[in-house]
């Protein structure tokens, strides 16, 4: 099964997703949070089977993360990338809720826990999102954008003399 | 058996002999934080050999003398530094590896990784290079051995001197109670765009 094929497929179920073929045997479907669960189940029902990883793309230009789930068929050898795209509200005190993919997935569980700590995802459903690599972490999640790292590290771990690390 | 009284040590005239021997024998503790790591194994192995300079390679922190930071150093890997560093007997020197013990090198903007060694443990020498070449290495353990014989690398009597300080920057990063930036940044303009709508994507 070639990805054009397939990407009419996954098509079918889901007419209010995009989907699209891309470059050679890539596949990109794009949904919502409400609809992420089903299709998440959906692909693994047809074939793909292994969750390579999830991460997650902060567009703070257009007030959306997108939440990427890789995903790969041994069986038709495709790639396809599952894009959940969901409001920023990072300042609301809601925070940016996403279902969990445990129940499809249960190696989803180290990457949701890195995904909550680097972005501040949460992940509706999955009992465990406590801290994973950052030590003693107080701040906003760092790999936000509106995270200023520069400035976190003049403050936080110092630089020496008055001037340094300003030349690029 | 050697007897040694008061006055001889208080003197340095025994420190100085021990220097001489110690300098002979050096055990190191290598502390694989980084990049620097890859160029340990050359250095041990038969090509560069630094066994010839009395250098060795010790398993455990106990019984060590030189504790080599190869790397950068990020926080949670400094937590490790030096619980290493406060398990390994006196007399002890650390070495730092490259630019990024120094002052963070390439990586100082991070978030993770702190940004200069020198103010959580004493660091005796610093090796220039990114990372140094086991010549640079062997030329670095042959300065540590020279500082020793004439009694220059003291930095572990300067961590017990300045216990307090080295332990209130130590506390600063690692025992953080409360966030870095006190206000919470504003949130960004929103262009008007769909939610779904991704550029290529039908």
């Amino acid at each position: 099964m070639t990805n054009s094929e397939m990407a009419q497929q996954v098509q079918s179920h889901f007419p209010k997703s995009s989907v699209a073929s891309r470059f050679h045997n890539q596949l990109e479907v794009v949904t919502d949070a409400a609809q992420a669960p089903a299709v998440l189940a959906t692909m693994k029902s047809l074939g793909f089977e292994h969750l390579s990883n999830i991460t997650c793309v902060d567009w703070i230009k257009y007030n959306r993360f997108d939440v990427t789930y890789n995903v790969w068929s041994y069986q038709h050898r495709i790639h396809a990338v599952v894009k959940v795209s969901v409001e920023r509200r990072v300042n609301s005190g809601e925070g940016p809720e996403v279902p969990t993919a445990l129940h499809v997935w249960p190696q989803a569980q180290a990457y949701e826990r890195e995904v909550h700590e680097m972005f501040g995802i949460i992940f509706a459903g999955n009992p465990d999102l406590s801290p994973l690599f950052l030590h003693n972490w107080q701040d906003i999640p760092p790999l936000r954008k509106d995270f200023d790292t520069e400035k976190y590290s003049r403050q936080a771990y110092g630089v020496g003399g008055e001037g340094e690390g300003e030349a690029q | 058996m050697l007897m040694v009284s008061k006055e001889e040590i208080m003197d340095g005239k025994f420190e100085r002999i021990l220097n001489f021997f110690r300098s002979r024998s050096l055990w190191m503790l290598y502390y694989c934080t980084g990049c620097g790591a890859v160029e340990l194994p050359p250095t041990m192995t038969s090509r560069f050999d630094c066994e010839r300079f009395g250098f060795g390679p010790m398993a455990t922190p106990r019984q060590s003398d030189i504790l080599l930071v190869t790397g950068y150093v990020s926080v949670k890997t400094l937590k490790r530094i030096i619980r290493s560093y406060e398990q390994m007997p006196e007399p002890k020197y650390v070495i730092g590896f490259g630019s990024c013990p120094v002052n963070g090198g390439i990586y100082w903007k991070s978030y993770a990784t702190i940004n200069h060694l020198d103010r959580y443990i004493p660091v005796d020498l610093n090796l220039t290079g990114c990372m140094p070449r086991p010549q640079a290495v062997i030329d670095g353990f042959l300065t540590l051995a020279d500082m020793i014989r004439k009694g220059e690398a003291v930095g572990y009597k300067k961590y017990r001197m300045n216990y307090e300080w080295y332990k209130r920057n130590q506390d600063q990063v690692l025992g953080r109670k409360e966030p870095v930036f006190k206000e919470i940044p504003p949130a960004a303009p929103v262009q008007e765009e769909k939610i779904l709508a991704m550029e290529g994507v039908k």
